[in-house]
């Protein structure tokens, strides 16, 4: 079959939604207050049309199919935007943190230590949210697998920072199946 | 008169100089012609370069960066670019390669945060309105089915394949054991009269 050619795809794939979801959930690994930022954050950015309050952001979060209980809407193009903006937004906040995690400089124990505790909320988060008999969320869960694919999510949202970090995730978001 | 803008992240700094283009009507405070730039990187050397370097750094850092977020991570910059970026080792390497004959290329090895750092400070200078020098800005576009082959490893890749191949197989060996079903003996054939020729 033919490869679609860039940008014909206005809606996110279910793996664009599942790792926007995914990266959402990391930023509440990382901040305690992180469910609290997105809704202050969408007021702020003035996305209360898209999401009046902390349930319709829910609902909206609720399309990925590796939740628990998943909903079968697809986001439209605005609702996914406004995601990504939030997104943008909290790794823009919380860059000192993505950066330090990330960072070969930081002593090896405090970064071992830094990573254990990331590793640890998402976990528990996963565990409390997410569907476990899904592959995605069981190789995130594994001891050999998981690892790196926090270092991944991490790694993601720190490119997704700043400026022009908007249109990047949003362009790798709607990436071809593989 | 000569402007100097400073973008600055952690462990990155980048100052661009220049000159207003006051012939294109630009601003006197707006940099339009590149005079040069220096990139430094904390504990590495300090690189110089003009506006085709910088053109040639942002040709192969923010692609790459784009591709990372897909989890490819491709070598950028052929032999004939002033700036090249691979991945090794525990991050990536930037190499730097002069114009003046018989330097040999700068390699700067940089971990992922410091690779962050340089992709903030170069979007800054995208969306600064005070810098208007022609620089072409690559666009983020989604990457093909072709050029995420190579995010999954081998083993994965070739599982559905080879499954397949093998169930094939399986299946072939397991016809191939079935004994054949005895056909009825093949009896006289019927005596069939034949019609009487009418006269």
């Amino acid at each position: 079959m033919a490869d679609a050619p860039p940008h014909s795809q206005r809606t996110l794939s279910r793996r664009g939604l599942e790792r926007l979801d995914l990266l959402l959930l990391s930023a509440e690994a990382l901040d305690l207050n992180g469910g609290e930022a997105m809704v202050w954050l969408s007021e702020e950015m003035g996305l209360t049309d898209l999401f009046p309050n902390r349930v319709e952001l829910w609902k909206r979060r609720c399309s990925n199919p590796l939740r628990r209980t998943t909903r079968r809407e697809s986001l439209s193009e605005a609702e996914a935007d406004g995601l990504i903006r939030i997104l943008n937004a909290l790794a823009d906040r919380l860059y000192p943190m993505l950066r330090s995690l990330l960072s070969s400089a930081e002593p090896p124990q405090l970064s071992e230590q830094r990573w254990a505790l990331f590793r640890g909320r998402l976990h528990e988060l996963l565990r409390e949210r997410f569907n476990p008999r899904r592959g995605g969320v069981q190789r995130l869960l594994h001891q050999d697998e998981g690892p790196q694919l926090c270092r991944d999510l991490i790694q993601t949202m720190a490119l997704s920072a700043g400026p022009g970090g908007f249109e990047r995730l949003k362009a790798s978001l709607m990436d071809a199946a593989a | 008169m000569k402007l100097s803008s400073r973008y600055e992240q952690t462990s990155c700094r980048l100052v661009l100089e220049g000159l207003p283009d006051l012939s294109a009507g630009q601003s006197a405070q707006t940099i339009g012609i590149l005079t040069g730039f220096t990139l430094a990187l904390a504990g590495k050397t300090e690189m110089e370069g003009q506006r085709d370097h910088l053109q040639a750094l942002i040709a192969v850092v923010l692609p790459y960066a784009r591709q990372l977020l897909s989890g490819v991570a491709r070598p950028l910059g052929d032999d004939e670019a002033a700036v090249a970026i691979r991945p090794q080792e525990g991050g990536h390497e930037l190499e730097l390669r002069s114009s003046q004959p018989n330097t040999p290329p700068l390699r700067l090895p940089l971990d992922d945060a410091e690779l962050a750092d340089l992709v903030r400070c170069l979007d800054r200078v995208q969306l600064d309105p005070g810098v208007a020098v022609p620089l072409t800005w690559p666009q983020p576009q989604p990457l093909r089915r072709a050029e995420l082959r190579h995010r999954l490893p081998l083993r994965r890749r070739l599982a559905a394949p080879l499954t397949g191949v093998a169930a094939l197989a399986v299946a072939a060996a397991l016809v191939a054991l079935v004994p054949p079903t005895p056909r009825p003996a093949a009896s006289e054939p019927a005596a069939v009269s034949k019609p009487a020729s009418g006269g």
